[in-house]
């Protein structure tokens, strides 16, 4: 029992690393009006939206069981609040940060439709300083990502992240100007 | 090319005269005879005070939507005061003449004729919702009538806000209203999601009521002679009239106010050589002759067929002519009309168009017509604006009523014997982001 949280929070903070990776690569796949094999394109949204509140609810367990084994003393409000925890004092820090940029995405994402675009955009924009923070979070305080085949898993994602985020710019670069639109999709179905 | 049809000239004595027309005299009238005609705008001197006529009147917007004017003007009115403490209770107010429908000549007619009295409507409305700022958005340059107007209401000190005057770009959704808040804000006439609508956050963070100049102009009246006045035409549900425009197979477009409730018959005529009546112009709906020859001029009528007045665009397309390339024009255009913003409306009219073109020519696919369906559904409701929908309800009418056409047309065949186009559309679509501004 002493150790089940321990193995627990160790768990859930793997899979949380892995189900935000996802996260990330869909948003930007929303982002770019990208597809899924064999989903309609609103369907990406809707696997991004889930799999972001499932990751947080990972990242909830996660916390918790942290919390909750005795072997360390870790504060709770160490979960929101940066530099609260004396153990590993940085790395629980890039943690914290990440959560809260989180929490902020998805509060003015459940009041986007009273919220002005250009401040949801604006906040929903920081995932791409939310993920490298918890990745760094990851790494930093966990010995299991450092080494062996976890380390190439941890290596995977940042592979993964950097490959999408290349794409998105690349496809952004690539973008016909507004008022061209209509007319390129006129060209290519009267072909 | 427009040309006025009015049943009699308004009588000097108008308070008493309910008859039509209401709006449009027989020629421009300067300062000097609108005076002579209504006198001077009746002020209330307290804000919200003209509301509660409005409201009695029943007036909706001839903008197109027919929302109710008192619910906007409340709105505006009540979000200016809510936000009186941070920004001083400002409110603006629009007049719309943007008149984007390329068929739709009214309010342009409206503005060379009547141009007073449209602007008596705006001051009395930014008196009622508290306004602090003022605008007329126009689709051409200002006419002479309103510089004039404008001029001699300056010089006996009538308007208590100054004008702004803005033209919109020729574009089909210009006079969108948000399309309408980004432009005098000096963007692109581009929709935008909402909310924040317009009434509660619109120029420059203000509160802002837009709303059509016909509309305005019945204000103005309902102001002076009251809501009983305004309900003595047209129906319970909808009183008063509305200024309509009008395209006949053998007659020049012209501009009728008409009582809602008229017989579409006696506006459009009841000759045998038509095979459908277009309703409410290019987000319209065509309507089947001769079943639908019966309705009249009002939403709760047109409604059975799925159809409303819209801004009053009313058409007659001739037996000679092919519906489904006359409806294949439209719909091109429209969807050329997209601001290329909403990935359902940007990818899926474009297809339409395209589809119903081929519809439009003999022997086409069997697979197309039921593609045109489906995509039909998957634009609906799907864009920032109303463009996707109303589009869509212009091609599915289309579809049902030229369902024999499509079956010719099939077989390599077309019954349309003249080539010459029917509804007119402008020239020159959209290619860069100048264009919107």
């Amino acid at each position: 029992m002493n150790t089940a949280f321990w193995y627990a929070s160790r768990a859930t903070g793997i899979v949380a690393l892995l189900l935000l990776t996802a996260v990330l690569v869909l948003g930007i796949l929303v982002n770019r009006q990208g597809r899924l094999p064999g989903l309609p394109r609103f369907a990406v949204t809707d696997v991004h939206r889930n799999l972001s509140l499932l990751s947080v609810a990972f990242i909830v367990v996660h916390v918790l069981t942290a919390v909750l084994d005795t072997y360390v003393h870790i504060p709770l409000i160490s979960a929101v609040i940066p530099f609260a925890s004396g153990y590993e004092r940085l790395w629980l820090a890039l943690g914290a940060i990440s959560l809260d940029i989180m929490l902020a995405m998805i509060v003015t994402s459940l009041l986007r439709g009273r919220l002005n675009r250009i401040l949801w955009r604006a906040v929903h924009l920081l995932a791409y300083a939310s993920w490298p923070v918890a990745f760094a979070h990851s790494i930093g305080s966990s010995k299991d990502l450092q080494q062996g085949w976890m380390l190439g898993l941890a290596a995977g994602c940042a592979v993964i992240v950097v490959a999408a985020v290349i794409w998105r710019l690349a496809h952004a670069a690539r973008q016909v100007p507004r008022p061209r639109r209509v007319a390129a999709i006129f060209s290519q179905v009267t072909r | 090319m427009t040309t006025v049809m009015n049943q009699s000239a308004p009588g000097g004595a108008a308070r008493q005269a309910a008859g039509l027309p209401r709006l449009l005299p027989a020629a421009p009238e300067d300062l000097r005879a609108h005076l002579a005609r209504y006198g001077p705008a009746p002020y209330r001197n307290q804000a919200g005070a003209l509301i509660n006529d409005v409201e009695a009147s029943g007036l909706t917007g001839r903008g197109g939507a027919a929302f109710p004017v008192y619910r906007k003007l409340a709105a505006v009115a009540r979000a200016g005061v809510r936000s009186g403490h941070l920004q001083g209770g400002r409110t603006v107010v629009v007049a719309n003449g943007a008149e984007s429908e390329p068929a739709s000549r009214k309010d342009e007619l409206l503005l060379q004729l009547a141009p007073n009295l449209v602007l008596d409507g705006l001051q009395l409305t930014a008196e009622a919702v508290g306004a602090a700022e003022v605008h007329l958005y126009l689709h051409r340059a200002p006419g002479p009538q309103i510089l004039r107007a404008l001029a001699e209401r300056n010089a006996r000190g009538l308007d208590r806000l100054a004008v702004t005057i803005t033209q919109a770009p020729p574009r089909f959704l210009a006079g969108q209203e948000a399309a309408v808040v980004n432009r005098l804000g000096g963007g692109p006439a581009l929709p935008v999601f909402q909310p924040p609508r317009v009434s509660e956050r619109g120029l420059g963070g203000a509160p802002t009521l837009v709303q059509n100049v016909e509309t305005l102009a019945h204000l103005a009246l309902i102001a002076r002679y009251g809501p009983r006045w305004f309900r003595a035409v047209g129906t319970a549900a909808e009183p008063g009239s509305m200024l309509t425009t009008i395209y006949r197979p053998d007659a020049k477009p012209h501009i009728r106010e008409a009582a809602l409730g008229t017989p579409l018959a006696t506006l459009l005529g009841a000759e045998a050589n038509v095979q459908s009546w277009l309703v409410g112009g290019y987000h319209g709906t065509w309507l089947p002759m001769p079943d639908a020859a019966g309705l009249t001029l009002d939403n709760a009528s047109l409604g059975r067929f799925g159809a409303a007045a819209g801004a009053g665009v009313l058409a007659a397309l001739p037996s000679d002519r092919c519906g489904l390339t006359e409806a294949a024009r439209v719909t091109r255009y429209l969807a050329a009309e997209s601001a290329g913003q909403c990935g359902p409306c940007l990818n899926g009219l474009p297809r339409i168009a395209a589809a119903l073109a081929e519809l439009a020519a003999p022997g086409h696919r069997r697979q197309t017509l039921a593609d045109l369906k489906r995509w039909s559904g998957l634009v609906e409701g799907r864009g920032a604006c109303h463009h996707p929908d109303g589009t869509v309800r212009f091609v599915r009418s289309a579809l049902t009523v030229f369902e024999p056409e499509i079956a010719r047309h099939a077989r390599g065949h077309c019954s349309a014997t003249n080539r010459a186009p029917f509804l007119p559309l402008p020239d020159g679509l959209p290619a860069s982001e100048e264009d919107w501004t």
